[in-house]
């Protein structure tokens, strides 16, 4: 049990934290961007010009064909060196999960505003409605209903997958992790477990708040 | 020209938009009145609304028969401007209200246009995020810019009509189909169409269901409003109706002012045969 007191060992828990804020500061500012963006895509996605649907359904299949480690490395290596950017490891995070954040969430957007029957714009239309009334009225208020559990569960992926980022040598709280079992390995040499289980928890105090919602969501809106 | 709130104030009735407060509709006879009407859908060889003309006097009750295919639904979505037509032109009160365009573009209506025309569709279309009330309330405030402590009022009252005032707070997922549907009716009343279209209503209802909704048209037609029905409820049909027309072959193939001689002795050959279909005789019944 002696690698349990390496967590009372004087700035290791405030260490984990800073992490943890790396990895929330890096999703949530990619999920905030990424929303009014993915609903943008969405709504590109539903339109009938032939040159936007191309070009929507390339980004959509590059982002989702590309492993995430790989546009991590196109956007930091890549990119920001071939146009002289000065991106910094934790922009080029926050410009990858923004663009991916913003693909998947514009089809989960295109989806639900193409599931909303045809005869909820046509009773709106004879109504009186004009479009712009009809569409922030009656058919977004529904689209986003149906929209919300899916990009709940999205935002947990995104969460996640900020464990990417150690590779460009962000320090977030895996790094952090690593940092501290290095640093403590002979006098603590089964820490590692006990490091781990703290980060464990740290994501599923993140994560778990957001399924509890995705989930009361799907059941409360389960109807329409 | 017709002032829309004068009729908030008096009482609770369903024919809001009786034809007294309509004066430019009993001017010129006809609420509504349908001229070489050409309809055609894009892709189609030929058109499904071939030259058809028709007038509906205002208080009317105009039943629209006909096999299915025949273009009926058709027929009430261009008039209610859900579909372009190719040919002819569609007048209410004196007034165009949809007309041919070579680009294929519907005309674009302004708001008072938009509302003159009330339709209430077979599958149940209320807005599940909104309550009874909220999609009652929504047109008159949103579109016709009315008052909204009046909105509610009238709302309140035509849902005691209906018999729905206990489920104004309801979200539509709550109701019955039956319920649904005498919902959808108030929702197109609040706004005093000067024509009320139904296709279908109760076409997707159980049977028990069928009855509490055409009773709420039985009662509308007593009040006076001009409506459009179509239906296949030959019994509703022949007690509702002032005049019948059957369609067919993108024709009006016969129309009656007497719908009992109408269902009785049909005249053409196509009439005959399809009142048939409605009925069954024991003699089929192989022994
Ligand atoms: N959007 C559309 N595009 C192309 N063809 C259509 C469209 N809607 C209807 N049609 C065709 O037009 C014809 C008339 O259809 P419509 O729905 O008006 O018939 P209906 O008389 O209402 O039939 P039912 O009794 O089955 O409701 C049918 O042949 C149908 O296939
Ligand atoms: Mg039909």
């Amino acid at each position: 049990m002696r690698g349990a007191e390496i967590l009372l060992q004087p700035g290791v828990f405030p260490r984990l934290l800073q992490g943890l804020w790396v990895t929330v500061w890096i999703a949530g500012a990619s999920v905030l961007l990424a929303l009014p963006l993915g609903l943008l895509v969405g709504w590109l996605m539903t339109l009938k010009n032939p040159a936007v649907r191309v070009i929507m359904r390339v980004y959509l299949d590059f982002i989702r064909i590309m492993p995430q480690l790989a546009l991590l490395f196109i956007a930091f290596y890549g990119f920001a060196q071939a146009f002289d950017w000065n991106l910094d490891a934790t922009g080029a995070c926050v410009l990858v999960f923004v663009l991916w954040g913003a693909a998947e969430l514009g089809d989960l957007v295109r989806g639900a505003l193409e599931s909303i029957p045809r005869t909820q714009y046509e009773s709106a239309k004879v109504l009186g409605l004009n479009s712009w009334q009809t569409f922030t009225r009656v058919i977004l208020p529904q689209a986003l209903r149906r929209l919300l559990p899916a990009s709940v569960n999205l935002v947990t992926r995104i969460v996640k997958t900020t464990s990417l980022a150690t590779l460009l040598g962000v320090v977030e709280v895996i790094k952090v992790g690593q940092q501290i079992i290095d640093a403590n390995r002979f006098q603590y040499p089964d820490a590692t477990l006990w490091i781990y289980a703290v980060i464990f928890l740290m994501y599923f105090i993140v994560c778990w708040p957001l399924s509890i919602v995705a989930r009361r969501l799907e059941k409360r809106w389960a109807h329409d | 020209m017709t002032d829309i709130n004068a009729t908030t104030t008096g009482s609770a009735s369903l024919g809001v938009a009786g034809a007294a407060e309509h004066p430019a509709v009993t001017a010129q006879g006809a609420a509504l009145s349908v001229r070489h009407l050409v309809k055609q859908y894009d892709n189609a060889s030929a058109p499904v609304l071939n030259d058809i003309s028709f007038d509906v006097p205002a208080g009317q009750v105009f039943v629209i028969l006909g096999p299915s295919g025949s273009g009926k639904s058709t027929l009430l979505r261009t008039i209610a401007g859900l579909e372009p037509i190719q040919g002819g032109e569609i007048t209410m009160g004196g007034e165009l209200l949809r007309q041919a365009q070579s680009a294929g573009k519907l005309r674009s209506a302004s708001a008072s246009d938009s509302t003159k025309v009330g339709m209430v569709f077979q599958s149940y279309d209320l807005f599940p995020n909104k309550t009874v009330l909220g999609n009652i309330m929504l047109a008159p405030v949103l579109v016709q810019k009315r008052d909204k402590a009046s909105v509610q009022a009238e709302a309140l009252r035509l849902l005691e009509r209906v018999g729905l005032a206990d489920r104004k707070d309801a979200w539509p997922h709550e109701l019955s189909g039956g319920q649904r549907q005498r919902v959808a009716i108030c929702r197109a009343l609040i706004e005093h169409p000067q024509v009320m279209l139904f296709d279908e209503v109760t076409a997707a209802l159980d049977p028990e269901m069928v009855r509490e909704v055409l009773d709420v048209i039985l009662e509308l037609a007593n009040s006076g409003q001009t409506m459009l029905i179509v239906t296949h409820e030959m019994a509703f049909a022949r007690a509702v109706a002032d005049h019948v027309v059957l369609l067919a072959n993108g024709s009006i193939v016969e129309e009656s002012d007497h719908p009992q001689e109408f269902f009785d002795h049909p005249h053409t050959e196509r009439a005959q045969q399809f009142l048939a279909t409605f009925t069954y005789d024991r003699g089929q019944r192989q022994s």
